[in-house]
C-alpha cells in the first residue's frame, strides 16, 4: 500500500474512533443530535429487515433506482441527439437557443412544486423533474462535443466521400463521445440530487422518503443510514457510467482526474 | 490521371468585418502525373491553393479545375494528406484506411485485399488493429498516406505532410515518398516550407510571393534530376550533396528571401 | 468554440431563427392554455404569468412580496456561500501546498463527496429547526466542494512551478503562500466560485422547498398548496433571474481579473 493509502486509512480510522468516543463513553454529542455507531447499526438492521417508512431498505433502494434510471434514460435519449443537432446545424442552434436560454437558469429543484401541481406526489412527477434536471447537461455537453470536433477530421471524412448516414454514427458521434459522456455523468448526478430532493418534499417510497420520515420521527440513526445509502448509490452509479465510458471508447486515454 | 489548373485564381476571406486577400491571380498548371511542389513565405496562401483544389474552399475569382472541370466539392478523386494527419482516433489503422473504399462501395473481399496491400506497401504490418494514438507521428502519417493512396485518386494533395514530424522521421518519409512515386506515379500538388524537400521530391517547384500570393516563378527541377541522374542515389544526403542540387536549392532560397525581406520579417 | 459544419449565420438570420423559436414556444404554450387542453389552473397563459409576476412585486403572498422573499433567500445564500468560500479556498490552497495535508483531508472529502447537499436537510432540520443555521449548512454543503477543489487544483498545478521558483529565490513560506500561490490560483478559484455559487443557489432553493419558513422556496410551496400555478411559475422565473444575475456578476469578475492580468 502506498503512503497515500496508509495516511488515508489512518485518518478515517481516527475519525471513526473519535466518532465512537464522542457519542458513547464521553457522550459529548447527545443521541438526539447525532447517532453513535451503534445507533446506526440498529437503524440499518431495522430498515433492512423489518422495514421503515412503508418498506424494507431493498424496496426503497430499488424504487429510487428505477426512477433515476427512467428519468436519466429519457433525458439522455432526448438531450444527446438534440445537443448533437444544435452543435452540427447553426440553424437548429439559432432556432432552439433562445428557448434554451429561458429554461436553463431555472434550477431543476425549482421545478418540483410545479410538477407536484401537475402530476401529484406519485412517480410520474418525480420522473418529470428528473428529466428536466438531467436534460440540460446532456444537451449542453453534446453540443460542445460537436463544436470541439477537429475540423480537419470532418474535412478528411468529406474528402473520403462519406455519406451523411455513415458520417453521423462513424464520425460525428465518436468524435463528440468524450464530451457526451461528461454530459451523461453530470446528468446522472443531477438525476440523483433531484430525486432525493423530490422524495424529501413528498413521496410514498424511496430513500428520500426514508430521510423525511426519519427526520420527523427525530431518528438520527436512520437519517445517517439514509444519507449513507444516497452516497453509496451515487458513487456506484457513477462507477457504472465510468465503466460504460471506458468500454465504449477504447481509444481514449483517460488522464488522471 | 488528371491535371490541375489554376486560372487567374483569387481568394479573399472575410475576417472580423474586413476583406483579407489570401491569393491573387494565381496561374498554375500541374500536368498529369507531374509532381509540383509549392513553396513560399508564411501566410502566402499556399495552403489556400491546396484547399481550393481540394474543394474545401471556393475561389472568389478565376477557376480551379481538375481534369478540365471546375472543383465543386471535396471527394476521393482528390485525396488529401493533412499536416496534422486527421486520422479518426476511434478507428483502428485498418478501419481508417478502409473507410474510403467503403464509401465507394467496394465489396468486402476486394476492400480487404486493397487495404492489406497498402498496409504492406507503407510498412505498417502488424499494426492493423492499433489505434492512432498508439502510433508514432511518422507511422500515423504513413496511415494517412495509405488512406489517400488506397483511393487510387486522380490527384494527390499534400499539405505540408511532414511538417509535424521530427527531423529524422521527416527525412525517412521523404525517401519513402520518392520510392512510392517511382512505383506509382500520380499527379501531386505538394505544399511545403522546406526548399530542400521541394527540390528533392518535385518535378517543378513553384515559388509564391508573400501575401496576397501570386506565383513568382516556376523552377524546373525534373530535367536537372534526369540529367544528373539523382535517381541513382539511394540516400537523400547523397543527393543533397550534389552540386546541381545545391545550385537549385540556393536559387530558390534567394527567390524566397526577397519575398521575406520585402515583408520586413 | 469550434466551427460547425454548416456555414455561420448572419446576425439577421440568427435573430430571425431565434424569434421563430420563441414564437413557436410561446405560441404552443398559449395554445395549450387557451384551448383548455391543459386546465387553466395548471397552465396559465404567458401573459397571465407576466401579470401575476408583476403583481407579486408589490402584492404580498405567503407573508411578503416577491422581492422580500427573494431578499430573504439571497441573504441566506450569501451567508452560506461566503462561508463555503472562506473555508474552502484557504483549505484548498493549503492542500495544494502541503502534500501531507492533502493526504489527510482527501479521503475524508472523497467519502463525503457523494452525499448530495440536499441530503443534509434532515440533519439540518434536526439541529437548527427553522433557524438560519439549517439553510446555511445546506448551502455550505453545495458551495464548499467546488471552492475547495478549484483552489486545490490552482495551487497544485498552476502554483507548483512558481512556488519552486520562489523557493529557489529564498522566499519565506508565508510570503510564498500569499504572494505566489494565491495569485497563481486566482483563475481557478474564480471558476470555482462560479460553480459554487450555482450549486449553492440551487441547494438553497431545495432546502427552502423542504424545510420552509421564509424565502422564495417557501413562497412556492405555499403557492403549490394553494394551487396558484401562476405564483409558482413566477417564483421559478424569479429564481432563474437571480441565478442568472449571480452568474453574470461572477463572470464579469472573472473577466475583470483576467483583464488586469491577475490570472
Amino acid at each position: 500500500m502506498g503512503r497515500r493509502s496508509i495516511i488515508g486509512f489512518a485518518t478515517l480510522a481516527t475519525l471513526a474512533a473519535a466518532w465512537y468516543l464522542a457519542t458513547v463513553p464521553l457522550a459529548l454529542i447527545s443521541p438526539g443530535r447525532f447517532p453513535s455507531p451503534l445507533d446506526v447499526w440498529v437503524s440499518l438492521r431495522q430498515v433492512a429487515i423489518r422495514g421503515y417508512a412503508n418498506g424494507v431498505l431493498h424496496d426503497h433502494v430499488v424504487h429510487s433506482l428505477k426512477l433515476v434510471a427512467l428519468g436519466f434514460a429519457v433525458a439522455a435519449m432526448t438531450g444527446v441527439p438534440l445537443g448533437l443537432l444544435m452543435g452540427w446545424s447553426r440553424r437548429a442552434e439559432a432556432l432552439i437557443n433562445p428557448v434554451f436560454l429561458v429554461i436553463r437558469p431555472i434550477p431543476p429543484l425549482a421545478w418540483i412544486p410545479l410538477t407536484i401541481l401537475w402530476l401529484g406526489l406519485g412517480d410520474a412527477a418525480k420522473v418529470l423533474v428528473i428529466w428536466f434536471a438531467a436534460f440540460v447537461p446532456a444537451t449542453i455537453n453534446s453540443f460542445t462535443g460537436v463544436r470541439s470536433i477537429d475540423p480537419a477530421v470532418v474535412e478528411a471524412s468529406r474528402m473520403l466521400g462519406t455519406p451523411l448516414r455513415r458520417f453521423i454514427p462513424e464520425v460525428l458521434v465518436p468524435a463528440a463521445g468524450p464530451m457526451i459522456f461528461t454530459g451523461l455523468r453530470l446528468s446522472l448526478q443531477a438525476s440523483w440530487t433531484t430525486l432525493v430532493a423530490a422524495e424529501l418534499v413528498g413521496a410514498l417510497y424511496g430513500l428520500g422518503r426514508v430521510l423525511n420520515v426519519a427526520q420527523q420521527d427525530i431518528y438520527p440513526g436512520m437519517i445517517f443510514v439514509g444519507m449513507a445509502c444516497v452516497a453509496v448509490l451515487g458513487w456506484a452509479t457513477t462507477r457504472v457510467i465510468a465503466e460504460v465510458e471506458r468500454r465504449a471508447m477504447p481509444w481514449v486515454q483517460i488522464a488522471g482526474s | 490521371m488528371a491535371a490541375i489548373t489554376f486560372e487567374a485564381v483569387g481568394k479573399t476571406f472575410r475576417r472580423a468585418g474586413a476583406d483579407v486577400p489570401a491569393v491573387e491571380r494565381v496561374d498554375l498548371a500541374v500536368a498529369e502525373k507531374e509532381f509540383v511542389a509549392v513553396v513560399g513565405p508564411s501566410g502566402c496562401g499556399k495552403t489556400t491553393c491546396l484547399r481550393l483544389a481540394a474543394g474545401f474552399e471556393f475561389p472568389t475569382a478565376g477557376f480551379v479545375k481538375v481534369d478540365g472541370r471546375p472543383v465543386t466539392a471535396p471527394g476521393p478523386d482528390r485525396a488529401v494528406v493533412f499536416q496534422q494527419f486527421a486520422l479518426f482516433p476511434w478507428k483502428t489503422v485498418f478501419d481508417n484506411i478502409a473507410l474510403g473504399p467503403r464509401n465507394k462501395g467496394v465489396p468486402k473481399a476486394e476492400r480487404q485485399e486493397r487495404v492489406t496491400r497498402l498496409i504492406a506497401l507503407m510498412n505498417l504490418q502488424g499494426y492493423e488493429g492499433a489505434f492512432p494514438h498508439e502510433l508514432s507521428g511518422g507511422m500515423q502519417q504513413r496511415v494517412a498516406i495509405a488512406r489517400a493512396y488506397v483511393l487510387d485518386p486522380d490527384v494527390l494533395l499534400m499539405d505540408e505532410p511532414f511538417g509535424a514530424l521530427d527531423a529524422q522521421t521527416r527525412v525517412m518519409m521523404q525517401e519513402e515518398l520518392v520510392r512510392l512515386a517511382r512505383i506509382n506515379p500520380r499527379t501531386v500538388l505538394f505544399i511545403t516550407h522546406s526548399v530542400e524537400e521541394a527540390v528533392y521530391l518535385a518535378d517543378r517547384v513553384a515559388v509564391m510571393t508573400r501575401r496576397p500570393g501570386r506565383i513568382k516563378e516556376i523552377v524546373d527541377v525534373g530535367s536537372v534530376r534526369l540529367a544528373d541522374k539523382w535517381g541513382t542515389y539511394e540516400r537523400i544526403e547523397d543527393v543533397m550533396d550534389l552540386e546541381s542540387f545545391v545550385h537549385l536549392r540556393t536559387r530558390i532560397w534567394r527567390s524566397l528571401r526577397e519575398e521575406k525581406s520585402v515583408d520586413g520579417q | 468554440m469550434g466551427r460547425s459544419a454548416t456555414k455561420p449565420l448572419t446576425l439577421g438570420e440568427t435573430l430571425g431563427y431565434g424569434a421563430i423559436g420563441l414564437i413557436v414556444f410561446f405560441g404552443v404554450w398559449s395554445l395549450l392554455s387557451f384551448s383548455g387542453a391543459v386546465p387553466r389552473q395548471f397552465l396559465p397563459a404567458p401573459h397571465e404569468l407576466a401579470a401575476r409576476f408583476f403583481d407579486l412585486l408589490t402584492t404580498p403572498f405567503a407573508g411578503a412580496t416577491l422581492p422580500r422573499h427573494l431578499a430573504s433567500s439571497f441573504f441566506r445564500f450569501g451567508c452560506g456561500f461566503l462561508l463555503g468560500a472562506a473555508v474552502g479556498i484557504p483549505l484548498g490552497l493549503l492542500m495544494g501546498w502541503s502534500r501531507t495535508l492533502d493526504e489527510i483531508v482527501t479521503p475524508v472529502f472523497d467519502a463525503l463527496r457523494f452525499i448530495a447537499p440536499i441530503a443534509w436537510v434532515p440533519f439540518a432540520a434536526l439541529w437548527f429547526g427553522t433557524g438560519l443555521g439549517g439553510p446555511i449548512l445546506i448551502i455550505f454543503a453545495g458551495a464548499f466542494p467546488p471552492c475547495l477543489i478549484n483552489a486545490y487544483r490552482g495551487a497544485r498545478f498552476v502554483g507548483r512551478p512558481l512556488v519552486e521558483a520562489a523557493q529557489m529565490l529564498g522566499t519565506g513560506n508565508l510570503r510564498i503562500i500569499v504572494e505566489v500561490l494565491l495569485p497563481a490560483s486566482t483563475a481557478s478559484i474564480i471558476a470555482g466560485l462560479r460553480v459554487s455559487a450555482g450549486l449553492g443557489w440551487q441547494s438553497l432553493i431545495g432546502a427552502e422547498l423542504i424545510v420552509a419558513s421564509a424565502g422564495i422556496g417557501f413562497m412556492m410551496v405555499q403557492a403549490q398548496l394553494n394551487i396558484s400555478t401562476a405564483t409558482v411559475m413566477s417564483g421559478m422565473v424569479a429564481i432563474g433571474l437571480v441565478g442568472l444575475l449571480i452568474d453574470v456578476a461572477l463572470r464579469s469578475l472573472e473577466a475583470e481579473v483576467r483583464r488586469r492580468g491577475l490570472a
